[in-house]
């Protein structure tokens, strides 16, 4: 299709007959241009794959794909039209009331009410490109460069400081030429001088949020601002007019026939019936005549009826109303009304200028006492438009004057349920066009029948609540700028990855699960040696004069008998008494200790720690070293002997036992040598400088080829630590959790004075145990016992617990697992059924090794 | 346009008492971020076996931390620009701030000309990747 | 929201790891214990809580939030 250059969609579309621009959401009615500003959703249309696209704002571009939504097969014949028939089997809210029996009703009736309406379908096959995101910190932000926009933004540029406007479209978009557009033309030059400004044209504002933020969505760009000060000048649309009919083809505000004929040199229509309440709608008159448009009548008030200007053989009707507006496919007839005396008129146009309606959304989302002020038209008092008997109130939601009584007569009656139960307001238009009509209702059925001017209905039924976004905003423009995944890398990063090793995320960081075959893996660590990077490890230093206290404080177990050089298995209890974290914690010196916790919990630990420094008043110094330092674990029976390849440092069970530590130097690199239990086999928990560690993971994995050595992941580990029965926190533990559920009374020391959760475990201590986890051997069930984890545990039918852990252990010749089971009045069930059938017996753990021979090596 | 390179200051922590900390910002000529109260960041020309001897309090913690930083620069006219695309923070002019950086836990050294960006090492090659992608437009490949 | 840390001054709440209404270190027995733990007073008005700023300075502060309006202060 062919258009002149300055088209916008609508105009081109207009000029070539196009006349039904939509179907309405719900029940399919023709719909026509209306406002012509954007703030209506009759001109919605799917523009080059994109949905929701305004076609009276944008402007016509070569080799433009547009598409109009609703309607089947199409809008201009749309069969589904057949539904504004039904429109009584359709009350207001029907959906809450119908599709309840038979319960398959609704699926199968969703799927087809899905198909049939809303604005269109998203473009399957565009990959979403992320926008770009920037912050500008700013003094003054104008929102809107109309007349009051630019106005403003020049007062604040001569001062001193940054100011940034921001426009929906192009400055001076839809304005006819004119002296209008002359002085707009002017302020924008004067404004653009300033080095201090910037303009932003086709960002739209999408809130005002506290701050003060204001996000603007521009075209594949999201800049968020920060401003000082906002000036809200975004204008105002024309008041909508509701009356029966005012939804047809050809009625349309002043502003659309203006543009059309005035800025597109498009006749809107070849008869009109022009409603002129305003100065503006005087100028849309002209406008009108001088576009060769037949005025068969006009309805003005006394005031300005002498301004009128020459109409030719049209009749004035003075304070004239518009009682109806008739047709079928668009408009035929109006009916006017003055003085209880009707009046039908032929027309094919219906065009009103009913009074401003200020787009003041943004400004009431700003909290008060905030710098935002509202300046020009968006601050001008509303006008009243038409609150009729009948119509469409909600463009965008196909809500009618009907719809409302039946929902006020059902007892909905404040403006915010009946805005919840008919879903006014909740369109695309956010209430542009039908919240004061909503707010007109309310106030005209709360008590007098007599009508209500909008600026009071405000008053005795507000608005309701404005949220942004303020204008439809796509996801990829939201998504820009945020980075929630984020993934945490060690110094052995590379060397996992050219060892091929599986890396994913786990706690935060990318790991390697295993390098090929995760049974190969085990069986080097029980059999041979091998490394494991545990850099992920929480670690930090604990130093300073009351150190010793704090340590005594936060950790349920004895610590002023470990010696330097001893390590001690410590358990970390939230004031709840539930446990929170679990770690290592070693005697470096009088006043040093040394600490690790979960990879999870670094971050946690260590705020925790600074909160009873600050509330304990202690004087104590917390070192996060989790960064800082990596890990290697090298485990298995020859441990010690590669060891000993790369050390001059005594490392033999006497000078560095388990529990315990070292600090040695392993192939040059200083290391903190720890004696580790958590794979069940001799093993050293190398802690050490970041930049050592991809030198003395070479010079292991190097070594350690005399005994075959390959390195093992998490997907080993987590067998390695299931036959000695450790648990996983967050896996195999419960939020709440005490030491005692977990079978891990030997961790706390009641006997000490204070330390953080003791009087949670006093007063739960008092209770029966509720609740148990437990070591389980399982016999028969399904092959994979991967498929074991997360099966209840049941007893005569009846759940009492759940497998957390399982796996078939080669080692042991059975599958094993770990689980918590509940207590049935009197005491724990040791035999239960697993939801597949197999029989899982309560045993003791370790599994493996439970003397611990191995790991004291 | 601005460039993005890696960096490897010398990062200096100390922990110690209020007064101690307040000597040792006062008379280090490396830059001196007062992190906390009790917390002081020495970036630049620094030793920590110096500071611990000119300090003399026993039970402070005093080390070289460097390992524990990924660190790089912006460089050039649009370093500021670039630096928008992946912090909400507003930076002075000249001087240093602390907090979020594409979801890291940041200092940000700001001189003329330059934007030194220290985060936790473990999250050097994220945050690295979020300014190369962010601010591709203004950065040189 | 911007929170007032007490250090970096107002700064985006997402900077920050919220620390629950501020409560006592300590009860005297285990029964005003459970009270301390479990039954804060949880106000429809200004609340005292605790932020630490996670993202910054990792240091602990109080301050007093309107649950009803976000307002700090």
């Amino acid at each position: 299709m062919a258009f002149e250059p300055g088209d916008s969609l609508a105009s081109a579309l207009y000029r070539e007959g196009v006349r039904t621009f939509s179907r309405s959401l719900k029940y399919h009615r023709r719909r026509g241009l209306y406002c012509g500003t954007g703030d209506c959703p009759n001109c919605l249309m799917t523009v080059d794959g994109l949905p929701a696209v305004h076609a009276c704002t944008t402007p016509c571009r070569d080799g433009m794909r547009v598409e109009r939504r609703g309607g089947w097969p199409n809008a201009e014949r749309d069969l589904l039209h057949a539904t504004d028939s039904l429109h009584r089997l359709m009350p207001v809210g029907f959906y809450y009331k119908t599709f309840i029996k038979p319960g398959f009703a609704w699926p199968v009736a969703e799927r087809v009410i899905r198909r049939v309406t809303g604005l269109g379908s998203l473009p399957a096959t565009t990959a979403a490109e992320r926008a770009i995101v920037r912050h500008e910190h700013v003094d003054t932000l104008v929102i809107g460069a109309g007349i009051a926009g630019l106005e403003a933004a020049r007062k604040a540029a001569a001062g001193t400081g940054s100011v940034l406007v921001c426009d929906e479209g192009r400055v001076g978009r839809g304005v006819a030429p004119g002296p209008f557009l002359d002085r707009l033309r002017e302020l924008e030059s004067g404004v653009r001088a300033f080095e201090a400004v910037m303009v932003l044209e086709a960002f739209t504002a999408l809130g005002v949020y506290e701050g003060l933020h204001v996000p603007l969505a521009g075209d594949g760009e999201l800049v968020h601002v920060h401003p000082s000060q906002v000036i809200v000048a975004t204008g105002a649309t024309e008041a909508h007019g509701v009356f029966p009919g005012n939804d047809l083809p050809g009625v349309m505000l002043g502003r659309a026939a203006a543009a059309l004929a005035g800025a597109h040199g498009v006749r809107p229509g070849r008869r009109a019936v022009v409603v002129v309440r305003t100065e503006e709608g005087l100028q849309h008159l002209r406008t009108l005549r001088g576009a060769g448009v037949e005025i068969v009548a006009v309805a003005a008030p006394a005031a300005l009826v002498d301004r009128l200007p020459d109409i030719g053989a049209g009749e004035v009707v003075v304070d004239g109303e518009v009682h109806e507006a008739r047709g079928g496919r668009s408009l035929r007839s109006v009916v006017l009304r003055r003085d209880g005396r009707a009046k039908r008129f032929d027309c094919d146009l219906l065009v009103l200028s009913l009074g401003l309606s200020p787009r003041d959304g943004l400004a009431r989302m700003a909290l008060p006492g905030e710098a935002v002020t509202v300046v020009g038209d968006a601050a001008a008092l509303p006008e009243p438009g038409i609150c009729g008997h009948g119509g469409t109130v909600c463009l965008c939601e196909d809500v009618s004057m009907h719809d409302l009584s039946q929902a006020w007569d059902e007892g909905f009656r404040n403006a915010e349920i009946l805005k919840r139960y008919t879903t006014t307001t909740m369109g695309p238009c956010q209430g542009a066009m039908c919240g004061r009509a909503l707010s007109c209702f309310v106030a005209s059925r709360m008590g007098d029948a007599a009508e209500v001017a909008p600026q009071n209905a405000e008053v005795r039924a507000p608005r309701t609540t404005a949220r942004p976004p303020a204008r439809a905003v796509t996801l990829e423009t939201l998504a820009a700028g945020v980075h929630e995944i984020v993934d945490k890398r060690t110094s052995l990063h590379e060397l996992h990855v050219d060892a091929g090793a599986r890396l994913d995320r786990s706690g935060g960081w990318l790991r390697p699960f295993t390098y090929g075959d995760w049974r190969e893996e085990y069986r080097a660590v029980r059999e041979r040696v091998s490394l494991m990077d545990v850099g992920t490890l929480g670690k930090f230093t604990l130093a300073g004069a009351g150190v010793n206290e704090l340590v005594d404080r936060v950790f349920p177990c004895r610590t002023d008998d470990l010696a330097p050089g001893r390590t001690r298995y410590v358990l970390s209890l939230d004031e709840a008494g539930y446990v929170m974290d679990d770690g290592l914690l070693a005697r470096v010196g009088e006043r040093e200790w040394y600490l690790t916790s979960t990879s999870g919990g670094a971050g946690r630990t260590d705020a925790r720690l600074r909160h009873f420094i600050d509330r304990l008043g202690l004087d104590a110094h917390v070192l996060d070293r989790t960064a800082q330092w990596g890990a290697i674990n090298v485990a298995g029976p020859y441990a010690r002997d590669l060891l000993d390849r790369l050390t001059d440092d005594p490392i033999d069970a006497e000078a560095l036992p388990y529990p315990g530590f070292a600090d040695v130097a392993v192939a040059g690199v200083a290391c903190r040598a720890i004696r580790s239990g958590f794979v069940g086999e001799l093993a050293f928990e190398l802690h050490h400088p970041r930049s050592g560690g991809p030198e003395l993971w070479r010079a292991l994995a190097e070594t350690g080829r005399e005994w075959d050595l390959c390195p093992h992941g998490l997907d080993a580990l987590e067998l390695l630590r299931l036959e000695k029965g450790h648990i996983y926190l967050g896996q195999d533990t419960m939020p709440d959790d005490t030491p005692a559920k977990l079978g891990m009374a030997w961790a706390v020391d009641t006997s000490k004075p204070w330390f953080v959760g003791k009087l949670a475990l006093e007063r739960m201590a008092a209770l029966p145990l509720a609740r148990r986890h437990v070591g389980l051997g399982i016999e028969g069930g399904p092959s994979e016992t991967a498929e074991l984890r997360g099966e209840p545990l049941m007893v005569a039918g009846d759940i009492v617990g759940r497998i957390t852990s399982a796996e078939r252990s080669a080692t042991l010749g059975r599958a094993i697992g770990l689980g918590w089971i509940r207590s049935s009045g009197d005491g724990f069930p040791d035999r239960l059924m697993t939801g597949s059938g197999a029989i899982a017996t309560v045993v003791p753990t370790p599994f493996y090794d439970p003397e611990g021979g191995r790991t004291r090596g | 346009m601005a460039e993005l390179q890696p960096a490897s200051p010398s990062v200096v922590v100390v922990l110690a008492s209020i007064e101690a900390c307040d000597r040792v910002s006062e008379e280090a000529g490396a830059t001196a971020m007062r992190v906390a109260p009790r917390e002081l960041m020495l970036v630049g020309d620094v030793e920590a076996a110096a500071v611990r001897r000119a300090l003399a309090e026993p039970d402070a913690i005093i080390e070289d931390v460097s390992d524990g930083w990924a660190a790089f620069e912006l460089l050039g006219d649009d370093a500021g620009e670039a630096f928008a695309r992946v912090c909400e923070l507003e930076l002075p002019a000249e001087g240093w701030v602390q907090g979020e950086v594409a979801r890291a836990a940041a200092k940000v050294l700001v001189e003329p000309g330059r934007i030194t960006i220290l985060v936790p090492a473990m999250l050097g090659t994220h945050v690295e990747e979020r300014i190369r992608a962010d601010a591709a437009e203004v950065l040189t490949p | 929201m911007h929170v007032p840390c007490g250090r970096c001054g107002p700064r985006p709440f997402t900077e920050f790891a919220f620390g629950g209404e501020w409560r006592e270190i300590d009860a005297p027995d285990a029964e005003s214990d459970f009270a301390r733990v479990y039954l804060p007073e949880n106000p429809e008005g200004p609340q005292r809580e605790r932020w630490f700023h996670a993202m910054g300075c990792r240091t602990w502060t109080t301050v007093t939030r309107d649950t009803r309006t976000n307002e700090i202060g």
